[in-house]
Protein backbone atom coordinates (compact mmCIF):
# COMPACT_ATOMS: atom_id res chain seq x y z
CA UNK A 1 0.00 0.00 0.00
CA UNK A 2 1.42 3.44 -1.08
CA UNK A 3 2.23 6.11 1.60
CA UNK A 4 -0.35 8.29 0.19
CA UNK A 5 -2.71 5.92 1.21
CA UNK A 6 -1.99 4.98 4.38
CA UNK A 7 -2.01 8.73 4.84
CA UNK A 8 -5.52 9.08 3.70
CA UNK A 9 -7.22 6.51 5.61
CA UNK A 10 -5.52 7.67 8.56
CA UNK A 11 -6.92 11.51 7.83
CA UNK A 12 -10.44 9.76 7.69
CA UNK A 13 -9.96 7.83 11.17
CA UNK A 14 -8.67 11.83 12.50
CA UNK A 15 -11.57 11.46 14.70
CA UNK A 16 -10.75 8.38 15.92
CA UNK A 17 -7.00 8.49 15.79
CA UNK A 18 -4.10 11.16 17.19
CA UNK A 19 0.07 10.61 16.43
CA UNK A 20 1.62 11.86 19.94
CA UNK A 21 5.30 13.10 20.42
CA UNK A 22 6.39 9.04 20.48
CA UNK A 23 5.08 9.24 16.32
CA UNK A 24 2.99 6.33 17.31
CA UNK A 25 -1.06 6.59 17.06
CA UNK A 26 -3.25 6.21 19.46
CA UNK A 27 -7.03 6.12 20.08
CA UNK A 28 -8.56 9.46 20.98
CA UNK A 29 -11.36 9.71 23.70
CA UNK A 30 -13.84 9.19 20.97
CA UNK A 31 -11.90 6.32 19.58
CA UNK A 32 -11.55 4.56 22.57
CA UNK A 33 -15.10 4.69 23.37
CA UNK A 34 -15.67 3.97 20.09
CA UNK A 35 -14.23 0.66 20.63
CA UNK A 36 -15.22 -0.05 24.26
CA UNK A 37 -18.59 0.20 22.57
CA UNK A 38 -18.26 -2.75 19.71
CA UNK A 39 -16.31 -4.88 22.02
CA UNK A 40 -19.51 -4.27 24.78
CA UNK A 41 -22.09 -4.96 22.63
CA UNK A 42 -20.63 -7.73 20.15
CA UNK A 43 -23.24 -10.01 20.85
CA UNK A 44 -26.53 -7.60 20.31
CA UNK A 45 -24.98 -5.56 17.56
CA UNK A 46 -26.55 -6.14 14.08
CA UNK A 47 -24.68 -8.48 12.36
CA UNK A 48 -25.03 -9.24 8.19
CA UNK A 49 -27.99 -11.07 9.26
CA UNK A 50 -27.61 -14.09 7.02
CA UNK A 51 -24.95 -16.60 5.52
CA UNK A 52 -24.66 -15.77 1.85
CA UNK A 53 -26.03 -18.83 1.25
CA UNK A 54 -28.86 -18.32 3.26
CA UNK A 55 -29.73 -14.66 1.68
CA UNK A 56 -29.46 -16.45 -1.43
CA UNK A 57 -32.22 -18.89 -0.94
CA UNK A 58 -35.99 -18.32 -2.88
CA UNK A 59 -37.73 -17.67 0.45
CA UNK A 60 -35.82 -15.09 2.09
CA UNK A 61 -35.06 -13.97 -1.39
CA UNK A 62 -38.76 -13.63 -1.83
CA UNK A 63 -39.50 -12.16 1.28
CA UNK A 64 -36.80 -9.57 0.91
CA UNK A 65 -38.86 -8.53 -2.17
CA UNK A 66 -41.61 -8.19 -0.61
CA UNK A 67 -40.53 -5.92 2.15
CA UNK A 68 -40.89 -2.45 2.25
CA UNK A 69 -36.87 -1.33 2.92
CA UNK A 70 -37.38 2.18 1.85
CA UNK A 71 -40.43 2.58 4.43
CA UNK A 72 -38.85 0.84 7.08
CA UNK A 73 -34.94 1.73 7.27
CA UNK A 74 -35.79 5.21 7.04
CA UNK A 75 -33.59 8.45 7.59
CA UNK A 76 -35.14 10.88 9.78
CA UNK A 77 -35.82 13.59 6.89
CA UNK A 78 -38.35 10.86 5.56
CA UNK A 79 -39.83 10.53 8.99
CA UNK A 80 -43.46 12.29 7.45
CA UNK A 81 -43.96 10.40 4.38
CA UNK A 82 -43.41 7.17 6.76
CA UNK A 83 -45.77 8.22 9.08
CA UNK A 84 -48.44 9.31 6.75
CA UNK A 85 -47.86 5.56 4.98
CA UNK A 86 -48.20 3.94 8.39
CA UNK A 87 -51.69 5.95 9.02
CA UNK A 88 -53.15 5.01 5.69
CA UNK A 89 -51.84 1.17 6.09
CA UNK A 90 -53.64 1.57 9.98
CA UNK A 91 -57.03 3.37 8.10
CA UNK A 92 -57.44 1.14 5.43
CA UNK A 93 -57.09 -1.89 7.71
CA UNK A 94 -59.61 -0.22 10.40
CA UNK A 95 -62.57 0.33 7.72
CA UNK A 96 -61.87 -3.07 6.18
CA UNK A 97 -61.28 -5.20 9.41
CA UNK A 98 -64.80 -3.15 10.33
CA UNK A 99 -66.43 -4.15 7.21
CA UNK A 100 -65.55 -7.72 7.54
CA UNK A 101 -66.68 -7.42 11.52
CA UNK A 102 -63.46 -9.43 12.34
CA UNK A 103 -62.52 -8.98 15.75
CA UNK A 104 -58.70 -8.11 15.44
CA UNK A 105 -56.19 -9.43 17.70
CA UNK A 106 -52.34 -8.74 17.42
CA UNK A 107 -52.19 -10.93 14.03
CA UNK A 108 -55.24 -12.70 14.40
CA UNK A 109 -58.84 -12.05 13.05
CA UNK A 110 -61.72 -14.28 14.78
CA UNK A 111 -64.90 -14.58 13.26
CA UNK A 112 -66.06 -16.95 16.28
CA UNK A 113 -65.71 -13.75 18.24
CA UNK A 114 -67.96 -11.60 16.58
CA UNK A 115 -70.92 -12.07 18.75
CA UNK A 116 -72.60 -9.10 17.48
CA UNK A 117 -74.63 -9.08 14.46
CA UNK A 118 -71.98 -7.25 12.08
CA UNK A 119 -74.41 -4.97 10.20
CA UNK A 120 -75.02 -2.72 12.73
CA UNK A 121 -72.95 0.08 12.35
CA UNK A 122 -71.91 0.87 15.56
CA UNK A 123 -69.73 -2.74 16.03
CA UNK A 124 -68.32 -1.78 12.68
CA UNK A 125 -67.08 1.14 14.21
CA UNK A 126 -65.90 -0.58 17.36
CA UNK A 127 -63.82 -3.34 15.79
CA UNK A 128 -62.54 -0.61 13.01
CA UNK A 129 -61.07 1.22 16.37
CA UNK A 130 -59.90 -2.28 17.86
CA UNK A 131 -58.09 -2.43 14.94
CA UNK A 132 -56.35 0.76 15.37
CA UNK A 133 -55.98 -0.49 19.22
CA UNK A 134 -54.77 -3.34 18.46
CA UNK A 135 -51.76 -1.76 16.47
CA UNK A 136 -50.55 0.39 19.66
CA UNK A 137 -51.13 -2.73 21.99
CA UNK A 138 -48.70 -4.64 19.58
CA UNK A 139 -46.54 -1.91 19.72
CA UNK A 140 -46.41 -1.66 23.43
CA UNK A 141 -46.12 -5.22 23.51
CA UNK A 142 -42.92 -5.88 21.34
CA UNK A 143 -41.00 -2.57 22.45
CA UNK A 144 -41.55 -3.85 25.98
CA UNK A 145 -40.12 -6.87 25.19
CA UNK A 146 -37.47 -5.43 23.59
CA UNK A 147 -36.36 -3.14 26.40
CA UNK A 148 -37.19 -6.22 28.73
CA UNK A 149 -35.22 -8.88 27.28
CA UNK A 150 -32.89 -6.94 25.18
CA UNK A 151 -31.94 -3.99 26.63
CA UNK A 152 -32.61 -2.06 23.73
CA UNK A 153 -34.43 1.55 24.62
CA UNK A 154 -33.36 2.93 21.35
CA UNK A 155 -35.26 4.54 18.37
CA UNK A 156 -38.82 4.41 19.72
CA UNK A 157 -40.30 6.72 17.80
CA UNK A 158 -39.07 6.15 14.93
CA UNK A 159 -40.08 1.90 15.54
CA UNK A 160 -43.29 3.27 16.45
CA UNK A 161 -43.55 5.48 13.12
CA UNK A 162 -42.59 2.38 11.15
CA UNK A 163 -44.53 0.14 13.08
CA UNK A 164 -48.02 -0.14 11.59
CA UNK A 165 -46.21 -1.01 8.06
CA UNK A 166 -46.56 -4.91 9.49
CA UNK A 167 -50.16 -5.00 9.09
CA UNK A 168 -50.00 -4.36 5.51
CA UNK A 169 -49.69 -7.65 4.16
CA UNK A 170 -53.07 -8.02 6.88
CA UNK A 171 -54.33 -5.07 4.84
CA UNK A 172 -54.57 -6.97 1.61
CA UNK A 173 -56.06 -10.06 3.62
CA UNK A 174 -58.96 -8.07 4.57
CA UNK A 175 -59.78 -6.31 1.46
CA UNK A 176 -59.58 -9.95 -0.17
CA UNK A 177 -61.59 -11.53 2.28
CA UNK A 178 -63.99 -8.75 2.09
CA UNK A 179 -64.26 -9.48 -2.07
CA UNK A 180 -64.64 -13.02 -1.26
CA UNK A 181 -67.83 -12.41 1.53
CA UNK A 182 -69.46 -9.81 -1.01
CA UNK A 183 -69.52 -12.09 -3.93
CA UNK A 184 -70.78 -14.86 -1.46
CA UNK A 185 -67.21 -17.23 -1.88
CA UNK A 186 -66.91 -17.59 1.50
CA UNK A 187 -70.01 -19.86 1.56
CA UNK A 188 -68.59 -22.46 -0.45
CA UNK A 189 -65.80 -24.51 1.90
CA UNK A 190 -62.98 -24.79 -0.67
CA UNK A 191 -63.27 -20.83 -0.33
CA UNK A 192 -62.97 -20.94 3.12
CA UNK A 193 -59.45 -23.39 3.15
CA UNK A 194 -58.37 -20.53 0.72
CA UNK A 195 -59.15 -18.35 2.75
CA UNK A 196 -57.44 -19.93 5.96
CA UNK A 197 -54.33 -20.45 3.56
CA UNK A 198 -54.30 -16.99 3.12
CA UNK A 199 -54.22 -15.67 6.27
CA UNK A 200 -51.77 -18.16 7.38
CA UNK A 201 -49.37 -16.86 4.54
CA UNK A 202 -50.12 -12.64 5.14
CA UNK A 203 -49.62 -13.65 8.98
CA UNK A 204 -46.18 -15.01 7.96
CA UNK A 205 -45.24 -12.03 5.82
CA UNK A 206 -46.78 -9.62 8.53
CA UNK A 207 -44.55 -11.85 11.00
CA UNK A 208 -41.44 -10.84 8.90
CA UNK A 209 -41.54 -7.51 8.24
CA UNK A 210 -41.96 -7.27 12.15
CA UNK A 211 -38.46 -8.54 12.66
CA UNK A 212 -37.28 -6.94 9.84
CA UNK A 213 -38.14 -3.68 11.48
CA UNK A 214 -37.19 -4.81 15.14
CA UNK A 215 -33.71 -6.02 13.47
CA UNK A 216 -33.33 -2.59 11.87
CA UNK A 217 -34.86 0.22 14.23
CA UNK A 218 -34.41 -1.99 17.87
CA UNK A 219 -30.99 -3.08 16.39
CA UNK A 220 -31.19 -6.56 17.30
CA UNK A 221 -29.85 -9.36 15.70
CA UNK A 222 -32.29 -10.73 13.24
CA UNK A 223 -32.48 -14.27 15.06
CA UNK A 224 -33.26 -12.14 18.19
CA UNK A 225 -35.91 -10.24 16.12
CA UNK A 226 -37.62 -13.39 15.49
CA UNK A 227 -37.56 -14.56 19.10
CA UNK A 228 -39.57 -11.77 20.34
CA UNK A 229 -42.05 -12.09 17.24
CA UNK A 230 -42.35 -15.43 18.00
CA UNK A 231 -43.27 -15.26 21.51
CA UNK A 232 -45.60 -12.12 21.20
CA UNK A 233 -47.31 -13.95 18.20
CA UNK A 234 -47.63 -17.49 19.92
CA UNK A 235 -48.74 -15.53 23.42
CA UNK A 236 -51.11 -14.03 21.62
CA UNK A 237 -52.20 -17.18 20.44
CA UNK A 238 -52.74 -18.42 23.64
CA UNK A 239 -54.84 -15.38 25.05
CA UNK A 240 -57.22 -15.90 21.67
CA UNK A 241 -57.75 -19.61 22.55
CA UNK A 242 -58.29 -19.14 26.25
CA UNK A 243 -60.93 -15.94 24.94
CA UNK A 244 -62.50 -18.66 22.84
CA UNK A 245 -62.97 -21.02 25.05
CA UNK B 1 -23.15 -29.26 29.09
CA UNK B 2 -22.87 -32.91 28.39
CA UNK B 3 -26.10 -33.84 27.74
CA UNK B 4 -25.29 -31.63 24.63
CA UNK B 5 -22.59 -33.74 23.60
CA UNK B 6 -24.77 -36.59 22.77
CA UNK B 7 -28.14 -35.24 22.22
CA UNK B 8 -28.88 -32.94 18.76
CA UNK B 9 -31.92 -30.50 20.57
CA UNK B 10 -32.59 -29.72 16.63
CA UNK B 11 -34.25 -33.41 16.82
CA UNK B 12 -37.01 -31.67 18.92
CA UNK B 13 -38.30 -30.46 16.02
CA UNK B 14 -38.03 -33.81 14.04
CA UNK B 15 -39.71 -35.55 17.16
CA UNK B 16 -42.46 -32.90 17.17
CA UNK B 17 -43.24 -33.02 13.84
CA UNK B 18 -43.48 -37.19 13.68
CA UNK B 19 -46.11 -36.67 16.41
CA UNK B 20 -48.03 -34.33 14.76
CA UNK B 21 -48.61 -36.80 11.95
CA UNK B 22 -48.98 -39.47 13.72
CA UNK B 23 -51.77 -37.88 16.00
CA UNK B 24 -53.75 -37.70 12.32
CA UNK B 25 -53.97 -41.28 12.69
CA UNK B 26 -55.15 -41.70 16.28
CA UNK B 27 -58.01 -41.93 17.86
CA UNK B 28 -59.13 -38.13 18.84
CA UNK B 29 -62.75 -37.83 19.93
CA UNK B 30 -64.95 -41.50 20.21
CA UNK B 31 -62.43 -43.50 18.94
CA UNK B 32 -62.38 -41.30 15.78
CA UNK B 33 -59.08 -40.71 14.28
CA UNK B 34 -58.44 -37.18 12.56
CA UNK B 35 -58.70 -38.93 9.27
CA UNK B 36 -61.93 -40.81 9.85
CA UNK B 37 -63.34 -37.62 11.00
CA UNK B 38 -62.75 -35.77 7.75
CA UNK B 39 -63.83 -38.68 5.62
CA UNK B 40 -67.22 -38.34 7.59
CA UNK B 41 -67.01 -34.66 7.46
CA UNK B 42 -66.80 -34.98 3.80
CA UNK B 43 -69.29 -37.51 2.69
CA UNK B 44 -71.62 -35.48 4.71
CA UNK B 45 -70.49 -32.27 2.84
CA UNK B 46 -70.22 -30.76 6.27
CA UNK B 47 -68.33 -27.49 5.75
CA UNK B 48 -64.70 -26.99 7.02
CA UNK B 49 -64.32 -30.53 6.80
CA UNK B 50 -60.39 -29.68 5.30
CA UNK B 51 -59.74 -28.25 8.75
CA UNK B 52 -59.28 -31.96 10.02
CA UNK B 53 -56.62 -32.07 7.98
CA UNK B 54 -54.55 -29.52 8.96
CA UNK B 55 -52.73 -30.84 11.91
CA UNK B 56 -51.22 -33.80 9.13
CA UNK B 57 -50.24 -30.55 6.66
CA UNK B 58 -48.71 -28.72 9.75
CA UNK B 59 -46.55 -31.88 10.78
CA UNK B 60 -45.70 -32.46 6.96
CA UNK B 61 -44.51 -28.68 6.33
CA UNK B 62 -43.08 -28.81 10.00
CA UNK B 63 -40.82 -31.67 9.03
CA UNK B 64 -39.49 -30.09 6.13
CA UNK B 65 -38.19 -27.23 7.87
CA UNK B 66 -36.43 -29.35 10.25
CA UNK B 67 -35.50 -31.70 8.01
CA UNK B 68 -33.53 -27.99 6.60
CA UNK B 69 -32.06 -27.66 9.55
CA UNK B 70 -30.78 -30.50 10.46
CA UNK B 71 -29.09 -30.34 6.87
CA UNK B 72 -27.50 -27.74 7.20
CA UNK B 73 -27.78 -24.94 10.14
CA UNK B 74 -26.88 -22.06 8.18
CA UNK B 75 -30.84 -22.27 6.73
CA UNK B 76 -31.83 -21.62 10.07
CA UNK B 77 -34.08 -18.50 9.27
CA UNK B 78 -35.33 -20.34 6.47
CA UNK B 79 -36.36 -23.27 8.95
CA UNK B 80 -37.71 -21.37 11.46
CA UNK B 81 -39.98 -19.05 8.37
CA UNK B 82 -41.08 -22.59 7.38
CA UNK B 83 -41.65 -24.16 10.41
CA UNK B 84 -44.09 -20.43 11.39
CA UNK B 85 -46.12 -21.46 7.80
CA UNK B 86 -46.37 -25.26 9.55
CA UNK B 87 -47.38 -24.02 12.86
CA UNK B 88 -50.52 -21.29 11.53
CA UNK B 89 -52.00 -24.52 10.06
CA UNK B 90 -52.03 -25.87 12.95
CA UNK B 91 -53.11 -22.58 15.17
CA UNK B 92 -55.87 -22.06 12.77
CA UNK B 93 -57.12 -25.88 13.48
CA UNK B 94 -57.07 -25.02 16.82
CA UNK B 95 -58.33 -22.15 17.19
CA UNK B 96 -61.44 -23.80 15.51
CA UNK B 97 -61.70 -26.96 16.63
CA UNK B 98 -61.43 -26.30 20.59
CA UNK B 99 -64.44 -24.04 20.88
CA UNK B 100 -66.83 -26.32 18.53
CA UNK B 101 -65.61 -29.36 20.35
CA UNK B 102 -65.28 -27.81 23.99
CA UNK B 103 -67.82 -30.30 25.72
CA UNK B 104 -65.86 -33.00 24.39
CA UNK B 105 -62.06 -32.30 24.86
CA UNK B 106 -62.07 -33.55 28.56
CA UNK B 107 -62.73 -36.96 26.45
CA UNK B 108 -60.34 -36.38 24.22
CA UNK B 109 -57.71 -39.29 23.33
CA UNK B 110 -54.26 -40.12 22.87
CA UNK B 111 -54.13 -38.01 19.15
CA UNK B 112 -55.13 -35.04 20.50
CA UNK B 113 -52.69 -35.14 23.36
CA UNK B 114 -49.37 -35.91 20.64
CA UNK B 115 -50.62 -33.19 18.31
CA UNK B 116 -50.45 -30.47 21.41
CA UNK B 117 -46.81 -32.13 22.68
CA UNK B 118 -45.96 -31.97 18.96
CA UNK B 119 -46.69 -28.74 18.38
CA UNK B 120 -45.29 -27.78 21.67
CA UNK B 121 -41.86 -29.58 20.78
CA UNK B 122 -41.94 -27.34 17.28
CA UNK B 123 -41.79 -24.49 19.48
CA UNK B 124 -39.29 -25.18 21.62
CA UNK B 125 -37.34 -26.50 18.70
CA UNK B 126 -37.80 -22.95 16.94
CA UNK B 127 -36.56 -21.12 20.06
CA UNK B 128 -33.39 -23.36 20.09
CA UNK B 129 -32.38 -22.99 16.38
CA UNK B 130 -32.96 -19.55 16.82
CA UNK B 131 -30.85 -19.50 20.25
CA UNK B 132 -27.89 -22.05 18.57
CA UNK B 133 -25.02 -20.05 17.50
CA UNK B 134 -22.49 -21.89 14.62
CA UNK B 135 -19.32 -20.47 12.89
Amino acid sequence: MSTGTIYHHLDTLSSLIEQQDDKKYYLTELGLHAYTSLIDNKDTIITPEFSKKEFNSPILKGLMHLTPKTYINYENKRTYSVMIFSILIALIGSIFCGLNGLFPFFLFFAESLTIFTTSEIIIQFLLAFLFIGNILLYFLINEGLSRVIYKKKENTLKFLASFAIIFFPLDIYLVLRFILTSTGSLDFSYIRVLDNVLMILFQVWSLWLLTYNLSINKKLKIENSLIVSLLVHYGGFSIILLISI
Amino acid sequence: MTIKKYLDFRLLGLVGSILLIISQFLSWFSGLSLLTIYILTTSVAIEDSFLYLFPLICGIICLVGNLVVIYNIEYKINSVIINFIGLGFFLIFIIEIIPRELLYIPYAEIGFYFSIVGSILIFFDILNILLTKHE
